[in-house]
């Protein structure tokens, strides 16, 4: 059998699918094998939506408007950024604890191809997460995401994507600094909790902050969420601004990426991981 | 067409200059070894050549592609195994294989897996996961990975450290096997000199990142007038001499 017959010529579009779909398998058949995976997808979004669950109902007391919708749309959409960040830098990291790291940098997987798979194995976690969080939030606090939730699913998008350039980045640093480095892919995102006016709007930050806060994607949906859940419209200004914002982002993360898989070829650092 | 051109390879790391100028070719169905002392420069020189570790100098060629430039052309006709790796332990040994087989963008990847799980006898280990292997029925998996996508060219690291004489034996066996009806070439570095002689065509002894020394095993040990290759091998590494 000559080599054609057995793959896909190697630049064709059906190769690359075949690449990208042989990530995702890999990730899926993993997540199958390791309850201990399936656990984390469940865990934080139950402990953050009781606890900010009880903070609300303690609030709603206090007469506070809209106050239940707020929080808990704030808790979800969180948890949308946070999966998106972590899961696809796990995916990255099981490599590097298995020692795989190099069997996948020898096959031709681009790198475009290796982190569109990672991306497209964490929507699936993703997605379990939102539906997970959506009944619970129903159950505990007839809050139903449904209703409010069509207007929300672009933000949703828009948080995501900000999520795995986040990944992105996350998984240079690793690259670059080593294993030590997994501490930044844990904690990333949480620097952008205060500036992204998450669970508060953005007018009480200082000034300054306030600015830098205007060039974090998250910023405009958070915002715009409590616009949407205040019963307006959907804010497409800000909408636009933060799919802007998300595309300089996933450029910058990429030029992250590269630059660093450049550097880690230079260095001999790829087969230096797990020793 | 060779199969492999590397032309005056060389890699510094900080202090260290790990290759110094080392040029190679291996051609169709040739096995060639590539031997010397610890720290000699065999695996940084397999690295550069698989597009792991970028040279500071010199270019790699494969099936007639520059490796820099045509990347995921030629590593889909490439594969590799080594000592030192691992694979992803919670997965059974067939999912591995099965996600391997998409990578290197195979077009039947089920199909392809049962036939190299029947090639190297895995059928017993197929449904069991990685990390419960012994490190022999481990590199037996990594060889099966390695074979997958039916390498031109396919580059060894110490493959059969791990395994015991007869399963060492068996793995060599069938190595010498795909190279001879494949048509595969193999360049493999190994510290068991009776291995090496049994297998290779062609022997490139490096030292301190070059290479001092070339031949068959017979050759070797008539231009330096001992016996056998572990001999010639102790003279290099012990006295550093070089015949004329
Ligand atoms: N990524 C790296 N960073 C720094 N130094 C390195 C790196 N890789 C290799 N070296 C150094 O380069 C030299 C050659 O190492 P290499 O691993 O190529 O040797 P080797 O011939 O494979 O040895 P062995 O038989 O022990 O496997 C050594 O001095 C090693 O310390
Ligand atoms: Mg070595």
């Amino acid at each position: 059998m000559s080599v054609t017959d057995l793959a896909y010529p190697p630049l064709s579009l059906a190769a690359r699918r075949r690449r990208i779909g042989g990530v995702v398998v890999r990730d899926l058949a993993a997540l199958r094998r390791s309850p201990i995976r399936v656990f984390e997808i469940v865990f934080w979004p139950v402990i953050e939506l009781v606890v900010w669950g009880y903070v609300t109902l303690f609030l709603q007391a206090q007469k506070v408007p809209f106050i239940v919708s707020m929080l808990l749309g704030a808790v979800l959409l969180w948890q949308v950024l946070h999966r998106a960040a972590n899961e696809v830098a796990i995916g990255f990291l099981e490599d590097i604890w298995s020692r795989n790291l190099l069997n996948v940098h020898v096959t031709p997987v681009t790198p475009a191809e290796y982190l569109t798979g990672l991306v497209l194995f964490s929507l699936t976690k993703i997605a379990a997460s939102i539906v997970i969080m959506a009944v619970l939030a129903y159950v505990l606090y007839g809050f139903g995401l449904l209703t409010v939730g069509i207007g929300l699913v672009p933000f949703m998008a828009v948080l995501m994507v900000m999520g795995w350039a986040l990944a992105v980045v996350a998984i240079s640093c690793v690259l670059r600094f080593g294993e030590g480095a997994q501490v930044i892919a844990w904690s990333l995102v949480f620097v952008f909790q205060p500036l992204a006016g998450v669970f508060y709007p953005v007018s009480v930050l200082p000034q300054a902050l306030q600015t830098i806060a205007a060039f974090v994607p998250a910023t405009h949906v958070f915002e715009g969420m409590r616009a949407v859940l205040g019963g307006g419209a959907i804010p497409w200004d800000r909408l636009t601004a933060a799919a802007c914002l998300d595309v300089a982002y996933v450029a910058a993360a990429l030029w992250l990426y590269g630059l660093t898989l450049r550097h880690a070829r230079t260095k001999g650092r790829l087969s230096r991981f797990g020793e | 067409m060779g199969i492999l051109e590397a032309v005056d390879l060389a890699k510094r790391f900080g202090d260290v200059q790990a290759v110094d100028g080392i040029s190679l070719t291996v051609g169709t169905g040739e096995i060639a070894g590539l031997l010397g002392p610890n720290g000699a420069g065999k695996s940084t020189t397999l690295h550069m050549l698989l597009g792991l570790v970028t040279p500071d100098s010199g270019t790699v060629r494969m099936f007639g592609l520059d490796l820099a430039r045509h990347r995921t052309e030629v590593l889909s006709r490439v594969n590799f195994s080594a000592s030192y790796l691992g694979l992803p332990g919670v997965l059974h040994v067939r999912e591995v294989l099965d996600a391997f087989a998409r990578l290197y963008g195979l077009r039947r990847p089920r199909r392809r897996v049962a036939e190299i799980v029947d090639l190297l006898d895995l059928g017993a280990l197929a449904r069991r996961k990685v990390i419960e292997l012994s490190s022999g029925q481990h590199t037996r998996v990594q060889l099966a990975k390695a074979l997958l996508n039916e390498p031109r060219l396919l580059i060894l690291d110490e493959p059969t450290a791990a395994l015991d004489p007869d399963a060492g034996d068996r793995i060599r066996g069938l190595l010498v096997r795909v190279a001879r009806e494949t048509g595969t070439a193999l360049l493999i570095t190994s510290h068991n000199m009776r291995e090496v002689e049994r297998m290779c065509d062609r022997i490139h002894f490096v030292s301190a990142g070059r290479i001092v020394a070339r031949g068959s095993a017979a050759e070797l040990a008539s231009d330096f007038g001992v016996d056998d290759l572990e001999e010639v091998f102790l003279k290099v590494a012990r006295e550093g001499t070089v015949p004329a």
